[in-house]
């Protein structure tokens, strides 16, 4: 959307050059006045804006400078969020108020609402406008969202004909086609669309107090996981986590190159147990019940621990009994994801890494140092030069257990016109993590 | 009768104040942060510490239990739920949007499950022992026994995936609605069948019916004008207080086939932690309960006159 940018005052404004020629779902023309409108709306109603921006000024039809809270890089990060995406004035009523409420989405991107019914459905057109932006030529004349809640319908749903896609959503947990689904449905016909995403999940401990307080014996629980086996509870369709994020994330695969992965080496663990005195320690672990594969994951780590002499009490409770153990701090272990969809991957590395957060996995003083600096950083090779670092500190002193990288995924029916590329690109090559449909098709 | 009436109507008062105290209390009794969770669906993000303190401020959580609970029944007993805390609609209107959906499901599976459950009781209490009867109460035992979920994905497997003849999901014309009122009415009637056969069989032993057949009466005659009519009372009670299946009755039938029925909207709600919703749902199907109680109570004063005298 935008053309170049400029950074003012160590990232604390930034001034944005519009490209030209974008128009809303609604043909109307996406201007600064539109940036400004959806910086001040998002001020006052959203919380992510509430805590980013301070103001924006329009300086010409297609210029417009945005002043932040607070300097550093987070904040262009921050731009790629989804809820910090430019919606028209006429989204709102009273029209263009920044103080108006929400009424209907009028955005830029390739569907127009159409219409929607809470979990239910939502109807979509394609925008003409933004096709005819990309030089395509829409596949479709309506795509239409259902709202299936259970899994298992989802699945029978698909291969009974009566939806031509199903897909996973992963925002904050997940809610996803069963792992053990994917290989039968590939087998079956179905084109099964997979793409790994820098979200890990972990154990986390509650290193602030005993047990776990001691390096060492996190260090025993990292080296007695088999990432191998863990992957089995999920038909391996996903990958084991042998490295913090997937190798595609950045400052990934130069911190592997300096030897920054995790092995499994369950004699070396059980050494640590029992040379620390460790040795029969009995230790709380919560779970989700609403994640029954973490309950899995839970009981095949419950099995690797107590080979090593530590006993796991699971203790698998409803999520808001759970939330309640985690916020007092009433657990030893718990099952957690970090990282997440791409465009989300510095967002969550504020919540789960730096200092002072509620969200967090895992914070010490040189890792908390390192998160505000890779957030701060502007200079992509420095930036990458602090993410490796970071990787590096939170193995030193194995903060977390970094277990599998998920995946998001898209099922689609053999009628559907649809490829890699183009579910998971935009039309100008940047990959994105969710599927995309924009150029998807379905047969007569 | 009208001493009696004035005593049963003035007694569901304290009924239904425990109803929506209990209600209320919810919203404290269950584990976790609501204002947390209201907080994270709200705005989509991980909300922080002072996000969330706003949220409690505004849901007015902040305020001390019997405030609360005040502010919360003087609204309800002008009609009043007040607005769900995600989705900001009065809760009146999404349970109003959600209850046709509900009603059609309930009723149609009620009357299906009345019916059979009528003609299998009665057969099975007629021919007790005979193969008729083990095969009614293997029926009835395994409607009792199979889950409405697992029932459910079975006959969309059947039905939708392998024979292609009806929809897996959602709600629209008839063919969205047989599936969903198969698999609850398989459950709803093997219960009632069960009900059915013992209060026929305990009607058929009575001595009114010895004296019956020895005046030799025909066996139709003894069952269907005799026997069942005195067997009806406990059924009709019972049959009517099923009426709070209505809301509650149906959740894993409507999660299963993505119906958008009251049960969805309460499962959702909890999840959620969306408390007016859950306290209006939770209120209305006891105070449903309540008033079909006390109207099932007035008919037997009716019918029997010896409930009036001996209460």
């Amino acid at each position: 959307m935008a053309k170049r940018w400029e950074i003012e005052k160590d990232g604390k404004i930034i001034t944005f050059e519009l490209n030209k020629g974008i128009k809303f779902s609604d043909g109307t023309e996406l201007k600064a006045d539109a940036v400004k409108f959806t910086v001040e709306w998002l001020a006052k109603n959203h919380p992510l804006g509430q805590e980013t921006f301070e103001s924006a000024e329009v300086v010409d039809d297609y210029t417009v400078s945005i002043k932040y809270k607070e300097e550093g890089f987070f904040n262009l990060a921050k731009m790629a969020e989804f809820h910090m995406s430019i919606m028209s004035p006429k989204s709102v009523k009273p029209e263009g108020d920044p103080k108006g409420n929400f009424v209907w989405p009028i955005g830029s991107g390739c569907f127009k609402a159409v219409d929607y019914k809470e979990e239910q459905y939502a109807i979509y057109e394609p925008n003409p406008y933004w096709f005819e932006r990309f030089g395509l030529k829409p596949k479709f004349r309506r795509f239409v969202v259902k709202f299936i809640k259970d899994e298992d319908t989802r699945v029978m749903a698909l291969k009974g004909g009566q939806v031509d896609a199903i897909s996973d959503f992963i925002h904050g947990g997940s809610d996803y086609t069963p792992r053990n689904q994917l290989s039968v449905l590939e087998s079956m016909g179905f084109k099964v669309f997979k793409r790994n995403i820098p979200l890990t999940w972990i154990i986390a401990f509650n290193y602030k107090k005993e047990p776990f307080n001691d390096v060492k014996l996190r260090k025993a629980v990292d080296l007695a996981i088999n990432r191998d086996d863990v992957i089995k509870i999920f038909d391996k369709q996903v990958l084991p986590a042998k490295t913090l994020f997937i190798e595609d994330a950045p400052g990934i695969k130069e911190a592997k190159a300096q030897g920054v992965i995790y092995e499994f080496k369950p004699d070396e663990a059980k050494r640590i147990v029992e040379e620390n005195g460790y040795k029969g320690l009995s230790v709380d672990m919560i779970v989700d019940k609403n994640q029954s594969d973490q309950i899995l994951v839970a009981q095949l780590i419950q099995q690797k621990l107590r080979d090593i002499g530590i006993n796991v009490k699971l203790e698998i409770l409803e999520t808001g009994a759970y939330r309640q153990r985690r916020d007092a701090g009433e657990y030893d272990m718990r099952l957690y994801y970090i990282g997440g969809t791409d465009r989300r991957f510095y967002l969550r590395m504020f919540w789960r890494f730096y200092p002072g957060q509620k969200w967090s996995a895992y914070v010490s003083d040189r890792t908390g140092e390192l998160c505000k600096k890779i957030l701060k950083e502007f200079d992509e090779k420095k930036r990458k030069q602090y993410l490796v670092e970071f990787y590096k500190a939170i193995h030193d002193e194995h903060g977390v257990v970094p277990l599998y990288f998920d995946i998001m995924t898209a099922v689609t029916a053999k009628n559907v016109v649809a490829d890699y590329y183009h579910v998971f690109h935009y039309p100008n090559g940047i990959p994105f993590g969710e599927p995309l449909f924009y150029y998807v098709g379905v047969r007569a | 009768m009208k001493k009696y009436l004035i005593r049963r109507v003035l007694q569901i008062f304290p009924t239904l104040f425990g109803v929506s105290l209990l209600s209320f209390s919810l919203l404290y009794l269950f584990p976790g942060d609501p204002a947390e969770f209201v907080a994270q669906i709200r705005y989509g993000v991980e909300p922080s510490p002072q996000i969330v303190e706003e949220v409690r401020r505004e849901l007015g959580l902040d305020e001390p239990f019997l405030i609360h609970y005040f502010h919360w029944l003087t609204h309800v007993l002008r009609g009043d739920f007040g607005v769900s805390w995600t989705e900001g609609e009065p809760v009146s209107k999404l349970i109003m949007q959600r209850l046709p959906a509900s009603a059609e499901l309930f009723f149609t599976t009620f009357a299906i499950s009345v019916a059979f459950a009528m003609i299998l009781g009665v057969i099975s209490a007629v021919r007790k022992d005979k193969a008729i009867d083990h095969f009614c109460r293997i029926f009835s035992l395994l409607g009792i026994s199979i889950p409405s979920f697992w029932l459910g994905l079975i006959l969309i497997w059947i039905f939708s995936v392998q024979l292609h003849l009806l929809p897996a999901f959602g709600y629209g014309g008839i063919e969205h609605l047989i599936l969903p009122v198969l698999t609850w009415s398989f459950s709803f009637m093997a219960i009632k069948t069960r009900f059915v056969r013992s209060c026929l069989l305990e009607a058929l032993s009575q001595d009114y019916v010895v004296v019956a057949k020895a005046k030799g009466l025909r066996e139709r005659v003894i069952v269907f004008r005799h026997a069942l009519r005195n067997a009806l009372i406990p059924i009709i009670t019972y049959f009517s207080l099923s009426i709070h299946h209505l809301i509650i009755g149906s959740i894993m039938v409507e999660v299963v086939f993505s119906w958008p029925g009251l049960g969805s909207l309460l499962v959702e709600s909890v999840f959620k932690r969306d408390f007016p919703v859950v306290q209006a749902l939770v209120l209305i199907s006891g105070v449903v309960f309540v008033i079909v109680n006390l109207i099932v109570d007035l008919l037997y004063a009716i019918i029997d006159p010896r409930i009036r005298f001996g209460d």
